[in-house]
């Protein structure tokens, strides 16, 4: 009987070489992905929206977003991905399929996505500049601004995509949920789009 | 084209699939066979102003009901498909 070694590993790790790659020099945009995160995708159950909106205050302590946007809970970032629905995503276990299942036992039903989609992390001077080649949503920043969200495609995918709290050097950081079987080939035309601003590639497990 | 989704705003028509005839209602149990066969696969070819059923796959998967003229693809109206589940239309 073959033994099986059942290890967790990130989709994009074989597409994921990090450091520089693109023009040399500069770097105009760097691309992070984030691992190890916790997301559970929280759906209204018919006519039990108002519920799950007062069981998400309860338990997160914010208001759930009811328009694209993605609001900061204290240890937890709640984003709107269509009608009555939203992402949780955080990490350390702490809102997982377990402790959400209670607190949205008789208002929602719960989906874990931990394991179904990447999550990359856009930032620099020419982020935006890379965005506006495979997005048509409006990036500019009063347009955009922290917190902003859309559920929309890119490059023919699927991307969740939502503007996290600016880096430390006050520039704009921009999220991307791509569905796990679609994020290599995302990543690859995120880096085609990069290279000519110079590109620095990594990963990290920091939520931002 | 663009359609403006009333949960998502403004976005380019690769985003959206088009369904086809808004206006088609499933017949009652035990209609006639002429009723369902007109509800399967008879459907009018309007020039002009119809409803239409999209569904925006691209982006917040939710089913809309669009208002389009076929002659101009002008856009009317565009509203949350009935049983769309949604509370409310985001503002």
């Amino acid at each position: 009987m073959a033994e099986f070694s059942w290890e967790t590993r990130s989709p994009l790790d074989r597409a994921l070489v990090g450091g520089a790659h693109g023009a040399q020099g500069e770097v105009g945009v760097a691309l992070t992905e984030i691992r190890n995160f916790d997301l559970v995708q929280v759906i209204a159950r018919r006519g039990r929206a108002p519920d799950m909106a007062s069981a998400a205050r309860a338990h997160f302590g914010v208001a759930v977003p009811e328009t694209p946007k993605a609001v900061r809970a204290s240890d937890a970032t709640l984003i709107w991905s269509g009608p009555d629905q939203f992402f949780v995503l955080s990490n350390g276990g702490k809102h997982g399929m377990d402790a959400l299942g209670q607190a949205f036992s008789s208002s929602a039903s719960l989906s874990d996505q931990s394991h179904a989609r990447v999550l990359i992390s856009i930032s620099g001077d020419k982020a935006r500049a890379l965005l506006a080649k495979l997005s048509s949503i409006d990036l500019y920043p009063a347009a955009f601004p922290v917190g902003a969200a859309a559920a929309t495609s890119m490059d023919h995918t699927s991307v969740m995509l939502w503007r996290g709290n600016d880096a430390p050097d006050e520039q704009a950081v921009f999220n991307v949920l791509v569905f796990a079987t679609f994020a290599e080939s995302l990543w690859h035309t995120m880096l085609d789009s990069g290279a000519e601003y110079g590109v620095e590639i990594g990963h990290s497990e920091d939520l931002a | 084209m663009r359609i403006v989704c009333p949960f998502c705003g403004e976005r380019e028509l690769g985003e959206f699939t088009y369904l086809g005839d808004a206006k088609p209602v499933r017949p009652a149990p035990g209609a006639s066979e002429d009723e369902v066969y007109d509800y399967v696969y008879l459907r009018d070819n309007i020039a002009g102003v119809m409803d239409e059923n999209w569904y925006h796959g691209g982006g917040c998967r939710a089913w809309l009901k669009v208002t389009r003229n076929t002659l101009t693809h002008e856009i009317s109206a565009v509203e949350p498909a009935a049983g769309a589940g949604a509370r409310q239309v985001a503002k």
